[in-house]
């Protein structure tokens, strides 16, 4: 409760809309005995008085009537009939919603049907034909704009109670024998009644704009009583003479009403924890960058595609930093596959993403490092820059193509804009590539395939869609994120050997990210380990597979269960990932390492090269006792 | 697509006669007698009789319900007492008024709001953001019959740009241009509530439509920004604004009313306040029973558009 509170006082708009709001009551309470004229009492000789005339502040209206006492005691009104509407409304539709939830069925069942046809009518319908039966009249009003917000409330609520009606502590309530009505009132009501409130304050100011509307038209308020929809609607005739009369009552309206969404916004965002974590955020077009250091490509005489250099990327949320990428180095060239494998959350899939500014931001910075490509920066490179080698030199597979297809678009479509997005071809001709390009990943009937919907396609062709993607403008990079993670053996095996093809055949280069080593030894002939953000073993995929030299490696591969080695164990690595908001000093590794010693806990540790081409980021690499594992 | 259409034309006759069944409980909560009701009380006990037989207001409740229902499946509404006119024709002629201005206020408002929600959400935390944000909360917290009203006193009487109300000049020539004059200032007043409304919910579907991987998929294959907006992640957005809109329709529809009050509109709402003072109860409910079923068609054919959208969606 004091976090709701603190919440709302942060979101400074619904605290003024909190203190108007306040005001507002508070002098609609006071109405009573504050010294005003009598509201009602009419001195025609007198009417028509302007704004700040001697005795009457806000002028009188068409009967010489004080606008300023007629103004508060109708403010009373009009906020006294549009809370108790609210009041009304939402006992009886949480009523009426908590007990279709709670018996569910054919209780249910019929009650949804009947709040179905309510809701079937514009709500002003059923307001009128309400009015039209009991007469006009405020209280008729009132009854009306409660009715009609009933079915609101108790669809809201009866979503809820479902939910609520099928937990354990009801169950075990039932069971101990209590009657149902009991349980509704001290198991099930508890629980929806902050449902409630939400959904009267973002309700409230309706009420109060729908009571006053019918006023306005004649049918709430009778005279000389009035509210402030009466007050307008009385106003009216004389609107282009006299517009004071209407401003006064229409402007309070305003401000009342606005007051209460501002409110009502700031209690709904209070209570709504996707925007406490501030997941709404819109992804910028490219990831922020925001480098204190930029390395030097280095020699530049090697034949590297793709050098990565450095990198760092990190997530700011709130006030929390959270390293996902601490420092990285990687290099592809023509033709070459590199391996990039560790655990979920090791930070490759954001090393990848951040290659092409694909990293969501917010709340992604790239905050150090270089991605030479072809020797040209792509980190802090200019969004046109970025946008012109997307897809056409580099280009990206993605893991689950559910996901990451456009659901509405058929793929010929999405492969044709692939095309058509780089090269100036016409609408046909993309077409007719984007056929090819789905020959080329081996699915049938490419060309009536070319108009299914992804969700019309199983999983391995989806992947294969993903890949035609990629390939659509012969680039000259792939990385591939986990491309086969989801996909059953056969279809794996099938999608690796594409790969592997397209590399021989048009020398692509391809960063393949995984966290399976059989996949890696398939496929790539570099391989380098991550953990917690970093490199911590890099080298030749056979050389790596026969001895791995960190610790973390030997464990990972101790994972892989083997055909026809029935007895060896599976050997879990103990304890968990570091989160990488709090990293410890030293190897990241350290806590769940056998071999660690009190010098793995304290100073960085560089990654080291041991043999050619190799390199491993420990202090006690294995260097002679290679693990016994057959690729 | 023919097949999805019958079939969710068939589902709907269940609730138009639901709706009927409703409108015919409250009119029967009237109290008293609408025999006295509409002969006054100086009228004899014997014309109160005949009167009541005539109505067939002596027979039982289900009975008078279903010679209510028949006659208007037939198409006979009933006839006014106080325009002395057939419900029907009168409903007719005032609905198409109600549906030029309505139905101009509805494409205004889907348009507007939507283009809004987008920019602000492109745009989020940005200025035009907080602008739209600003105006959004302005539009949906005024009352539509005093913005209405304010918009005579500024745009037609200070400044003379159009006619003060009503749907034809009194003198002169019923054409399209004269229409578009008249027409102008009410379908506003009436856009503005639902276009804030559209605008603030197309805003937060776009918000989380851009956090989806189709949309990095699409920036992955080098797709220009303004068409990641405005084709990628609008179309997929569509999808839950759509929906909204239905909703609205009925809002604008509802507005009308006040709208129609206030520019002296000749339509079904005005005729219906008018009809609610008289105690003219049949064309209450003639009126009200005859919108109410334009408007669930009007939804089916919401439900059209988005299954026309979205391949997902089993026709």
């Amino acid at each position: 409760m004091m976090d709701f509170l603190r919440l709302l006082a942060r979101n400074r708009l619904a605290f003024a809309g909190l203190i108007v709001m306040g005001v507002v009551v508070a002098l609609a309470i006071l109405t009573p005995i504050l010294p005003l004229a009598p509201p009602d009492v009419t001195n025609t000789a007198n009417r028509f008085q302007p704004v700040l005339s001697e005795g009457a502040w806000l002028g009188t209206d068409h009967l010489g009537r004080d606008l300023l006492s007629r103004l508060m005691w109708g403010t009373r009104l009009s906020v006294a009939v549009g809370f108790a509407a609210a009041l009304i409304a939402a006992t009886l539709g949480a009523g009426i919603g908590i007990v279709a939830g709670f018996y569910g069925g054919r209780t249910d069942n019929i009650i949804m049907r009947g709040i179905d046809m309510l809701m079937a009518f514009p709500y002003i319908l059923l307001a009128l034909a309400i009015v039209a039966a009991l007469g006009p009249g405020l209280m008729n009003a009132l009854i009306a704009v409660a009715a009609v917000n009933i079915p609101f409330f108790a669809r809201n609520i009866r979503g809820i109670t479902v939910g609520i009606a099928h937990k354990e502590f009801v169950d075990a309530a039932r069971l101990s024998g209590m009657k149902d009505a009991r349980i509704i009132l001290s198991e099930v009501l508890p629980n929806v009644i902050p449902v409630i409130v939400i959904a009267m304050s973002t309700t409230v100011g309706w009420m109060i704009l729908e009571t006053a509307g019918l006023s306005f038209l004649g049918l709430g308020s009778q005279p000389p009583q009035a509210d402030l929809g009466s007050m307008l609607g009385e106003a009216r005739s004389a609107l282009i003479t006299n517009p004071h009369t209407s401003v006064v009552p229409g402007a309070m309206i305003l401000v009342i009403v606005m007051a209460i969404n501002l409110l009502g916004d700031g209690v709904r965002d209070a209570l709504d924890p996707r925007l406490k974590s501030g997941a709404l955020s819109r992804p910028m077009p490219a990831t922020k960058v925001d480098r204190k250091t930029i390395p030097y490509q280095g020699d530049n005489t090697d034949d590297s595609l793709l050098n990565i250099r450095a990198l760092e990327t990190q997530f700011h949320v709130k006030n929390r930093v959270y390293r996902a990428v601490g420092g990285v180095d990687l290099r592809v060239a023509p033709g070459q596959c590199l391996g990039l494998i560790g655990e979920s959350g090791s930070g490759k899939s954001v090393t990848a993403l951040s290659v092409m500014g694909l990293v969501a931001s917010p709340p992604g910075v790239i905050t150090g490092g270089a991605a030479y490509y072809k020797g040209e920066d792509l980190i802090g490179a200019p969004y046109k820059t970025l946008r012109a080698l997307r897809g056409d030199r580099i280009s990206y597979i993605f893991q689950d193509p559910l996901a990451t297809l456009h659901p509405l678009y058929t793929i010929g479509d999405q492969l044709a804009e692939a095309i058509r997005v780089h090269h100036p071809v016409s609408r046909g001709e993309a077409r007719a590539r984007a056929v090819d390009l789905l020959k080329s990943v081996r699915i049938p009937n490419a060309e009536s395939r070319a108009n299914s919907y992804p969700h019309e396609l199983s999983g391995g062709m989806r992947q294969r869609v993903g890949i035609a993607m990629a390939l659509a403008n012969d680039p000259d990079v792939i990385i591939a994120d986990e491309p086969t993670t989801a996909l059953d053996v056969t279809v794996q095996a099938q999608i690796l050997s594409l790969l592997n093809d397209l590399r021989r055949e048009r020398g692509l280069a391809i960063i393949f990210i995984t966290h399976d080593f059989g996949v890696v030894a398939q496929l790539c002939d570099h391989v380098a380990v991550m953990y917690a953000g970093r490199i911590v073993e890099h080298g030749p995929t056979n050389d790596i597979l026969r001895a791995p030299a960190h610790p973390y490696t030997a464990r990972l591969m101790a994972c892989v269960p083997e055909l026809g080695q029935g007895r060896r164990e599976l050997a879990a690595i103990p304890g968990l990932p570091p989160m990488v908001d709090q990293l410890p000093a030293g190897c990241a590794f350290a806590p769940r390492c056998d071999m660690a010693s009190a010098a793995c806990k304290t100073g960085d540790i560089a990654l080291g090269t041991t043999q050619t081409g190799r390199a491993v980021r420990c202090l006690t690499p294995h260097t002679t006792a290679p693990v016994e594992v057959e690729v | 697509m023919a097949g999805y259409i019958l079939k969710r034309l068939l589902s709907a006759i269940p609730v138009l006669f639901g709706i009927s069944v409703i409108v015919f409980v409250i009119m029967a909560m009237i109290p008293g007698d609408p025999a006295t009701a509409i002969l006054g009380s100086y009228a004899t006990p014997e014309n109160v009789e005949k009167l009541n037989r005539d109505l067939g207001l002596d027979k039982p409740m289900v009975q008078r319900y279903f010679i209510w229902l028949g006659n208007m499946v037939q198409g006979d509404f009933g006839r006014s007492f106080s325009l002395n006119r057939d419900v029907l024709d009168e409903v007719l002629d005032r609905f198409g008024a109600t549906l030029i201005l309505a139905g101009t206020s509805f494409v205004l408002c889907s348009i507007l709001g939507v283009a809004a929600g987008v920019v602000s959400a492109a745009r989020q935390y940005g200025l035009a953001d907080k602008a739209i944000t600003f105006a959004v909360l302005l539009g949906i917290s005024i009352p539509s019959f005093f913005l209405g009203m304010m918009m005579i006193l500024i745009f037609a009487v200070k400044l003379r740009w159009f006619p003060v109300s009503g749907m034809w000049p009194i003198y002169g020539a019923r054409d399209v241009p004269a229409l578009i004059s008249h027409l102008t200032l009410p379908a506003l007043a009436l856009a503005v509530v639902a276009t804030g409304v559209i605008a603030r919910l197309s805003r937060s579907a776009m918000l989380e439509v851009l956090r989806q991987d189709f949309i990095r998929t699409a920036r992955a294959k080098g797709v220009p920004e303004r068409a990641v907006i405005w084709r990628h992640a609008l179309r997929a957005a569509m999808v839950s604004i759509i929906p909204v809109l239905g909703v609205q329709a009925g809002f604008v529809l509802s507005g009308a009313v006040y709208i129609e009050m206030v520019f002296q509109w000749p339509g079904v709402g005005r005729m219906l306040v008018d009809a609610i003072l008289q105690r003219d109860i049949l064309l209450v409910q003639g009126g009200v029973v005859f919108v109410a079923a334009c408007y669930v068609l009007f939804n089916i054919a919401v439900d059209v558009a988005q299954s026309l959208l979205d391949p997902r969606i089993k026709t």
